[in-house]
C-alpha cells in the first residue's frame, strides 16, 4: 500500500469482528490459526531475513550520513558509520533551512494530530452511540471519502490556497487536514465495544447534558484509542509529501519538503542528503521504538475490527 | 433556570467555542512559524537578513562577494538559498509569484524565462530603471528584461558568451594536441570539424572515456549563436523551421550515431559524476559553465582542464541570468541596493576572476580584473581574452516566453537519441510533442 | 400532562422513568425542550466539523477540479480563467505520454502490489506462531512504515546508484555488470515498485495477522479432525477467512498506487524526475499530472488529468465490485 495521502487510512472491512470486547491488542491468548503452535527454525531465520531487508535501509542512511560522498560512491561501499556525521547535518542544516524545517513539521503535525483527535472522537461518539436522522449514510459517506486520493483535488486547492492568501503558508497544508475518515472510523469501532451504555445512562441520572457526557464519560474511555490514533495520524502527518511538496517553498518548509528540496539543492554530495534524512527519519524512529507496542497494537486493533 | 441555562448556553458555545479554540491554537502555531519567514524586516538593532534564491552557480559565494557585503554593511547579511537546476527553480518561482509567500528578497531569473516573467508577470517585480544604470549593461540584455511599460524588473548579472572547455589530460592520452591554440585551430571551420576532431579522439579514446558529455550542449551552442532561434520576432513559436534549431539537430543526432558523447543529461547526477570521474574529454562551455566544471571534478582534476575557443570561433550566447527583487518583499530597498552592488562592474569582475561568469555590465570588459583573467583550474586559460572577442559580436536574439522548456525538451530527446539509440525521427516527434504541450 | 418527562431518545436505550418531581411544570416543559433539543442538535455539532471540512477541502474542490478542467488557467496568472470546453480532455486523451503514465501506474501498481501482500501473507502466518520476542519482531518488520516517502525514495535512489550504487556492487560480486536502474524500463520500474515494497509490507503484515488472529479456532479443530495437514488448514482455512481482508488491501494498494509520486520524483531526482525519467519509462499519473500542473504550468490539463484518475478509479471499484460479487458466490 502506498498511501502518500494526507489522512490515515487503513483497511476498514474487515475479516469477521472478534468476539473480544476490547479492541486493544489482541490478547496472546486468543487462540487463531497456529497461534498455539510454536515458531521453528525456520520462522526465526525468515524473520530475522525480513528484519534484515528492512532495517538495511535505514542503517544505509546512517552510514552514507556518516561519511563523505566519495567513500560512500567508492567501488567497494563502506560497511560501517564513519566519524563525518555532525559535519554533514551541519552542512544539510544550512543548506536546506533544516531548523526551520523541523519547528514547521512539529507545528503541522500537533495541529492536525490535535485537531483530528478531537474530531474524530466526537464524530465516532456520535456514530457509535448516538442515533440521528441520516446516521447510516453519513457513515457511508465517511468511509466513501476514504477511497478518495488527494490527487484528484490538489488543482483548485492551490488555487483556494492562493486565493486565501495561504500560499505558501503553514495554514495551507494544515487546514486540508484537520479531519480525517480513519479516524473517525477507528474511534467509532472503538467506542462501540468499550462506552457501554450504562456508562452513558448513569451520567445521564446524573442530569449530564451531551457536552459534559463527552467530557466526563466518552473521553476517559476513549483515551487509549485516542493514544494510537494520536500516534498514527501523527506519524502520517509528519511524513505527508505530496501535497506539502506543492503547496510549500524552500522558504518555509516541512521536514520532507526541504528533503526533497534538498536532494535538488545545489550539492554534489549525496552524503549531505542522506545526513538529512536521518534528521527526517531518527524523530519517528525513537517514537517507533518508545512506543512500538501500542502502534502495533494499534494498527492492529484497526485493522481486525469492523 | 438557571441549571437550564448554563446547560443550554454551553451545549450550544461548546463545540463552537472547541472548534475555534483549536482553530485558534492552529494559527497560532502558523503564525510563529509564518511570521519568522516573512517577518524578515530588520530586527531590534537594525539587522537585516536578504535572502537571495538562485540556481546553479552564480559565483558570489566563490568570490567572497556576500561576507564583503556584510563587511561593507554590518546591519546586512545575506543568505544565498541555491537551486542545482533551473529547470527545478523556476517552477516554485512562478508558484511563489502566485502566491505571493515564499519568494527570497532578490530571485535569480534565468534568460529562457525571462521574457515570460517580463510578459506576466513584471508587475510583481521592482522596477530598477531608476536604481540602476540600465545604459551600463551590454544593450541586447538590458532589453530583455524590459517589460512594455518601460519597467526594468532584472539586472543582468552574466552573459554566456561561447568557448569549448577540454580535458588536456584524455586529448594528450587519445593524441591529440593539448595546446589551446592547436586545438582552436583543428576545429576552426566549425562544427563539422568539431565532431571529426571527435571521430579522431574515439579511435583512440581512454577506455570507458567520450568526446562529448552531451550533443545537447552543441545543439545549444548551435542554435544561440543564431538572432533567430525559438521564437520570431512577431512572437510566434518557430523551433519546426528555424534554421539554427535544424542545424543544431542535425549535428546532435550525427554525433549521437556516431557515439562521440556519453549521452548524460547535464547538471544531473551522472553527469556530475562523469566530470568527477574524468570520463569526457570536451564540454561545449558558456562563461557559465567553467564555474560548474571546477565545481563538480573538483580538486582532484584542477589543471586537467583548460578553455579555448569555441569551434568556429563561435559567437554565442548561451544563458546567462537576471537578479530581481520581488516588490513583495520587506525589504525591497535594501534589496535593490544589494543588487545593483551586485552586478555592479568591479563585482562582476570579481566573480568572473573567482569562476569565470561573464560580466554583462559593459563597464567590467575595460576592468584589468577581466581582461587579464586567467582561472587556474584551466590551467590559467586567458578566458579575459578568449571571451571578450566573442562577446562584443554576439547576435540579438529574438526570445520567447517558453524558450526555457523548449530548450529543454529537445535536450531531453537529444539525450534519448544519445542514450537509447532513439532514431532522429522518432526523437524529433517526441520532442515537438512535449513542446507543443509546454506552450500550451 | 406528565408526558413532558425529558426522555432522551438520541440513546438507542429505552426511556427512563422520570427520576425526580418536578419543580414546576412550566420549568419542566422548558427544561424537556431543552433536552430534546440538544439530543437532536448534539450528533449533528458532532459530525459537523469533519463534514465542514471534508467539504471546504475535499468534496468542493473535487467538484471544482471539473470546472477548472473545462477552463485554461495558467501558472502565470491564477486569477484569469478562460474557457476551453473538452480541449484538455482532448489534450491529454491524446497525448501518448498520458497513456504513458497509465500504464507505467498499473505496471507499478501490479508489481508493487502482488509480492508485496504475497510476502506479507508469509509474514502473518509466521508472525502467528509463538514466537520468542514477538513484539520486536512485529516492531522491527514495521519500522520502513515509520520511514517517509521521501527518506526511504532518497536512500534507494543512492542504493540503485547506476555508478556507485549499493545494489550494484551487491551484484558486481556474483558477477553482474553495472545496471543502469533507473535508465530502464523495467528496471525503473522495479526499483519503484521495491521502495513501495519496502514502506509497505510489514504494515500489511500486520493487518493479515489481526485478521488471522480472529479466525475462530473451531474451523482448525474441525479441519485438523478430517485430516488436514498444516498446509491444507493454510489453504483451506486461513486463506478463504482472509479473503475479504486480501481484496481489500488489494483495493487499499491499487488506490495507493494511483498516488505514487514521491517515490518516482526522487529515484533520479531533478528535472528527470519531475518527468519520470527521459522517456517517461517510469512516470506515474500523479507525476504527470504534477509536471502539467505545476512544471508547465498548465493547471487546465492537470485538473483533466486528476479526473481521468477518478474516472479510473471508478471502474477499478466497479471491476473490485465484480470480483467481489464473483468471489462471494464461488465461496458458497
Amino acid at each position: 500500500m502506498t498511501m502518500t495521502s494526507p489522512t490515515p487510512t487503513a483497511p476498514v472491512k474487515l475479516a469477521p469482528a472478534s468476539k473480544s470486547s476490547a479492541p486493544q491488542r489482541p490478547s496472546r491468548f486468543r487462540i487463531g490459526a497456529g497461534q498455539q503452535m510454536k515458531g521453528g527454525p525456520f520462522a526465526y531465520v525468515a524473520l530475522a531475513v525480513v528484519g534484515f531487508g528492512s532495517l538495511l535501509p535505514l542503517y544505509w542512511t546512517l552510514v552514507a550520513a556518516s561519511r563523505t560522498q566519495d567513500e560512500v560512491l567508492a567501488s567497494t561501499p563502506p560497511f560501517l558509520p564513519g566519524g563525518k556525521l555532525i559535519e554533514n547535518i551541519q552542512t544539510a542544516w544550512e543548506q536546506a533551512n533544516l531548523g526551520k524545517a523541523i519547528l514547521n513539521s512539529v507545528i503541522v503535525s500537533s495541529s492536525i494530530t490535535l485537531a483530528t483527535l478531537f474530531f474524530c472522537t466526537l464524530a465516532g461518539y456520535a456514530f457509535a452511540k448516538m442515533r440521528f436522522r441520516g446516521r447510516g449514510w453519513l457513515m457511508t459517506a465517511v468511509i466513501a471519502t476514504l477511497t478518495i486520493p488527494p490527487q484528484l483535488s490538489v488543482v483548485p486547492l492551490f488555487m483556494m490556497m492562493s486565493g486565501l492568501g495561504w500560499g505558501g503558508q503553514l495554514e495551507s497544508v494544515i487546514f486540508p487536514t484537520l479531519v480525517s475518515a480513519f479516524g473517525v472510523f477507528f474511534m467509532r469501532q472503538y467506542l462501540i465495544e468499550a462506552l457501554p451504555y450504562e456508562l452513558i445512562e448513569a451520567a445521564k441520572i446524573d442530569g449530564a447534558n451531551n457536552l459534559r457526557i463527552v467530557v466526563s464519560v466518552v473521553l476517559p474511555v476513549a483515551r487509549p484509542a485516542m493514544m494510537v490514533l494520536g500516534m498514527l495520524t501523527f506519524v502520517q502527518a509528519w511524513n505527508d509529501f505530496f501535497w506539502p511538496y506543492l503547496a510549500l517553498n524552500q522558504q518555509n518548509p516541512t521536514l520532507q519538503v526541504a528533503l526533497g528540496q534538498l536532494s535538488a539543492s545545489y550539492t554534489p554530495d549525496q552524503s549531505i542528503v542522506m545526513a538529512g534524512a536521518l534528521i527526517s527519519t531518527l524523530p519517528l524512529l525513537v517514537v517507533f521504538v518508545v512506543f512500538g507496542k501500542k502502534i502495533v497494537g494499534g494498527i492492529m486493533s484497526g485493522a481486525v475490527k469492523g | 433556570m438557571r441549571i437550564t441555562r448554563s446547560v443550554a448556553g454551553r451545549r450550544l458555545r461548546a463545540p463552537l467555542v472547541a472548534t475555534t479554540g483549536l482553530t485558534v491554537t492552529a494559527l497560532l502555531l502558523t503564525g510563529c512559524g509564518g511570521s519568522s519567514d516573512s517577518g524578515k524586516g530588520a530586527d531590534a538593532d537594525g539587522n537585516i537578513t536578504l535572502t537571495v534564491a538562485d540556481f546553479g552557480q552564480f559565483g558570489y559565494k566563490e568570490a567572497g562577494l556576500f561576507e564583503k557585503y556584510h563587511e561593507l554593511n554590518p546591519k546586512i547579511t545575506v543568505k544565498e538559498d541555491t537551486t542545482a537546476e533551473e529547470k527545478n527553480y523556476y517552477p516554485k518561482l512562478l508558484q511563489q509569484l502566485n502566491s505571493g509567500s515564499g519568494l527570497a528578497d532578490v530571485q535569480g531569473i534565468e534568460v529562457g524565462r525571462i521574457k515570460e516573467i517580463v510578459d506576466t508577470k513584471a508587475d510583481s517585480f521592482a522596477d530598477l530603471s531608476k536604481s540602476i544604470g540600465v545604459d551600463e549593461w551590454v544593450s541586447w540584455k538590458a532589453k530583455q528584461a524590459t517589460a512594455p511599460s518601460g519597467a526594468v524588473i532584472g539586472a543582468g548579472t552574466d552573459i554566456g558568451p561561447m568557448s569549448l572547455c577540454y580535458n588536456r589530460e584524455l586529448f594528450e592520452k587519445a593524441g591529440l594536441p593539448t595546446d589551446r591554440t592547436e586545438v582552436a585551430k583543428l576545429t576552426e571551420g566549425g562544427w563539422e570539424d568539431f565532431l571529426a576532431l571527435g571521430e579522431q579522439y574515439k579511435k583512440k579514446a581512454p577506455a570507458g572515456t567520450y568526446f562529448m558529455d552531451s550533443a545537447s550542449a552543441m545543439f545549444n551552442a548551435v542554435v544561440s549563436s543564431s538572432p533567430e532561434q525559438y521564437y520570431d520576432a512577431s512572437g510566434k513559436p518557430i523551433h519546426e523551421k528555424s534554421a539554427s534549431v535544424e542545424k543544431g539537430w542535425k549535428l546532435a543526432a550525427e554525433a549521437a550515431s556516431k557515439k562521440l558523447t556519453q549521452g548524460l543529461a547535464q547538471f544531473e547526477d551522472q553527469w556530475q559524476a562523469a566530470l568527477r570521474k574524468s570520463t569526457v574529454a570536451t564540454v561545449v562551455c558558456p562563461a557559465w559553465m567553467a564555474g560548474q566544471i571546477s565545481t563538480y571534478a573538483g580538486d582532484a582534476n584542477k589543471g586537467k582542464w583548460d578553455i579555448t575557443s569555441a569551434p568556429g570561433n563561435t559567437s554565442a550566447n548561451w544563458g546567462g541570468s537576471f537578479l530581481a527583487v520581488p516588490k513583495s518583499g520587506k525589504n525591497v530597498a535594501e534589496a535593490t541596493k544589494l543588487v545593483k552592488w551586485l552586478t555592479a562592474p568591479e563585482q562582476q569582475a570579481a566573480v568572473f576572476k573567482a569562476i569565470g561568469v561573464f560580466p554583462s555590465n559593459q563597464g567590467a570588459y575595460e576592468l584589468p580584473d577581466v581582461k587579464n583573467a586567467t582561472l587556474p583550474y584551466f590551467n590559467n586559460a586567458p578566458i579575459g581574452q578568449i571571451y571578450a572577442d566573442g562577446a562584443k559580436s554576439i547576435p540579438e536574439a529574438v526570445l520567447g516566453p517558453k524558450d526555457g522548456v523548449i530548450k529543454d525538451s529537445i535536450s531531453t530527446q537529444i539525450n534519448n537519441m544519445e542514450q537509447r539509440g532513439t532514431s532522429p525521427d522518432k526523437a524529433w516527434d517526441a520532442a515537438l510533442r512535449t513542446i507543443e504541450k509546454a506552450i500550451g | 400532562m406528565a408526558t413532558s418527562t425529558p426522555t432522551r431518545d438520541a440513546y438507542a436505550t429505552p426511556p427512563r422513568e422520570p427520576q425526580k418531581q418536578p419543580p414546576s411544570e412550566r420549568r419542566q416543559l422548558w427544561r424537556s425542550r431543552l433536552w430534546r433539543f440538544d439530543d437532536k442538535a448534539s450528533p449533528y455539532a458532532y459530525i459537523a466539523p469533519f463534514f465542514l471540512v471534508f467539504g471546504a477541502f475535499g468534496l468542493y474542490p473535487l467538484l471544482y477540479t471539473g470546472w477548472i478542467a473545462l477552463h485554461r488557467v495558467e501558472m502565470t496568472g491564477l486569477d484569469s480563467m478562460e474557457w476551453v470546453g473538452w480541449e484538455n480532455f482532448d489534450k491529454i486523451l491524446h497525448d501518448p505520454e498520458f497513456w504513458t503514465s497509465v500504464s507505467n501506474t498499473f505496471l507499478i501498481g501490479v508489481i508493487s502490489t502482488v509480492p508485496q501482500l504475497l510476502v506479507a501473507l508469509g509474514l502473518a502466518h509466521l508472525l502467528n506462531y509463538r514466537l520468542r520476542a514477538s513484539t520486536f519482531w512485529r516492531t522491527v518488520i514495521l519500522t520502513p512504515y515509520a520511514t517517509s516517502v521521501a527518506s526511504a525514495a532518497l536512500v534507494f535512489a543512492l542504493v540503485f546508484r547506476a555508478d556507485g550504487g549499493l545494489l550494484n556492487w551487491a551484484l558486481g560480486l556474483v558477477g553482474f555488470d553495472d545496471t543502469n536502474w533507473a535508465n530502464g524500463h523495467w528496471t525503473s520500474k522495479i526499483a519503484i515498485s521495491v521502495i513501495v515494497i519496502w514502506r509497505w509490507t510489514g504494515y500489511n503484515a500486520l493487518i493479515y495477522l489481526a485478521a488471522m488472529q480472529a479466525v475462530p479456532n473451531d474451523l482448525y479443530e474441525a479441519a485438523s479432525l478430517d485430516g488436514a495437514s498444516r498446509w491444507q488448514q493454510f489453504r483451506k482455512v486461513t486463506i478463504p477467512s482472509l479473503r475479504p481482508t486480501i481484496l481489500f488491501t488489494i483495493v487499499i494498494s491499487t488506490i495507493g498506487s494511483m498516488q505514487l509520486f514521491g517515490e518516482p520524483l526522487l529515484l533520479e531526482g531533478g528535472a528527470l524526475g519531475a518527468t519520470g525519467g527521459n522517456e517517461n519509462q517510469y512516470e506515474t499519473l500523479s507525476i504527470y499530472l504534477y509536471n502539467y500542473g505545476w512544471n508547465l504550468g498548465h493547471l487546465g490539463p492537470a485538473a483533466a488529468v486528476a479526473w481521468a484518475m477518478l474516472a479510473l478509479l471508478l471502474i477499478i471499484a466497479a471491476a473490485n465490485w465484480f470480483i467481489g460479487r464473483f468471489v462471494r458466490k464461488s465461496a458458497v
